[in-house]
């Protein structure tokens, strides 16, 4: 408990947390001379110069006599709702903002991923056997018998800067 | 959660009707406030009186703070109204009348002027206090008065704690508590024992 109120007055604990916290608290005088204690102990090390005397008793003191403050629940929830949707806007901003910087770096790179995982999928053709013996008989004439795809089509072609562009050079195949 | 958002919720419940959550806000700044008011109010019993009139009138006005500026802020410009109106009353003129705000008290240093303007029995507590907590704090292993010293006096987080003492977060946590409770242990049996049991 001692080291929960130790945080507590770091704001080291999360919002749950503290509001449990301060919720056991509530009524327990020896937490809150904990809580004095350490803020004292705080304010000796930061203004050696100014501490003076607690005037916390006498505060209570006259407290007592004030009428209860209360503010209506739907007000605070009000005040809480609108600091959520300025957050929730916030966030919506900033992702927003990340989303199109990227689409205008590179505006195809979603399509193209697409493709790819399309692409990679297995393909499970179904053959009839008839049509397994034609292909073995015609292997041979298949363009990826020696080279994979389209790649025996390939022509090379070069251009060596202040010489003559070297001609299409036709496939030795 | 920060320090701002402790104490907005602190502030929530005591809008909820929980005055001990303004005890512990009282506890808190009362030191900075009353700081702040003796720079307007110079005898001590009267700074004192009107420090007290600033967190009573804080507590009145309490439904009606919104959160939208940090609530010592908010405490801070009470306080300051407050000490004016006080001085007003006593037809005796501000010492300074303008030009500074909340954040500006929070450096005020001028410790020459607040030896001033405490009694003698004040400024020997106050020296005892003081003593106390340093030479505790000089006792304390390093580790535990390395994590104290950077949170009160440098003002780190936990995670910048962790990040300096090269250890978990929750190792820092764990010896800022401990520091704390050492030095707390030495205080304790002073502020019992003083005067009127004021401390």
């Amino acid at each position: 408990m001692k080291q929960s109120i130790s945080a507590l007055m770091d704001g080291e604990l999360f919002e749950d947390e503290a509001e449990n916290l301060l919720g056991e608290v509530k009524d327990d005088a020896t937490v809150r001379k904990n809580w004095a204690v350490y803020h004292l102990i705080g304010d000796a090390l930061r203004q050696p110069d100014h501490i003076h005397c607690d005037l916390s008793a006498k505060v209570r003191e006259r407290l007592r006599e004030e009428p209860v403050v209360l503010v209506s629940r739907g007000r605070v929830a009000k005040r809480k709702i609108r600091t959520w949707a300025i957050s929730a806007a916030a966030s919506l901003a900033a992702v927003s903002a990340v989303a199109w910087m990227s689409l205008q770096i590179s505006p195809e790179g979603a399509p193209k991923m697409a493709m790819q995982q399309n692409a990679a999928r297995p393909v499970n053709m179904q053959t009839r056997p008839s049509s397994n013996d034609y292909l073995i008989a015609h292997q041979e004439f298949s363009p990826s018998a020696e080279m994979d795809g389209s790649a025996s089509y390939i022509r090379t072609v070069s251009y060596g800067g202040d010489e003559a562009p070297v001609k299409n050079i036709p496939n030795e195949k | 959660m920060t320090d701002r958002e402790v104490d907005q919720q602190l502030v929530e419940r005591v809008q909820r009707g929980d005055k001990h959550a303004f005890d512990l806000l009282v506890s808190k700044y009362q030191r900075k406030l009353g700081r702040l008011i003796s720079r307007f109010v110079r005898d001590t019993a009267e700074a004192e009186d009107v420090t007290q009139d600033a967190f009573i009138k804080a507590y009145r006005a309490l439904p009606g703070f919104r959160g939208e500026s940090a609530f010592y802020t908010w405490l801070y410009r009470i306080g300051i109204n407050t000490a004016k109106n006080y001085l007003l009353a006593s037809k005796r003129r501000a010492p300074t009348s303008t030009s500074f705000d909340a954040e500006e008290s929070e450096s005020f240093e001028e410790a020459s002027l607040l030896r001033e303007v405490n009694t003698p029995e004040n400024e020997l507590m106050s020296k005892q206090v003081v003593g106390v907590v340093q030479a505790s704090l000089q006792q304390l292993p390093e580790d535990l008065r390395s994590a104290l010293t950077l949170r009160e006096i440098e003002g780190l987080s936990y995670e910048e704690i962790a990040s300096v003492m090269n250890c978990p977060i929750g190792t820092v946590r764990s010896r800022i508590f401990r520091a704390r409770e050492a030095i707390a242990e030495n205080l304790r049996p002073l502020l019992e024992t003083s005067k009127g049991k004021r401390w």
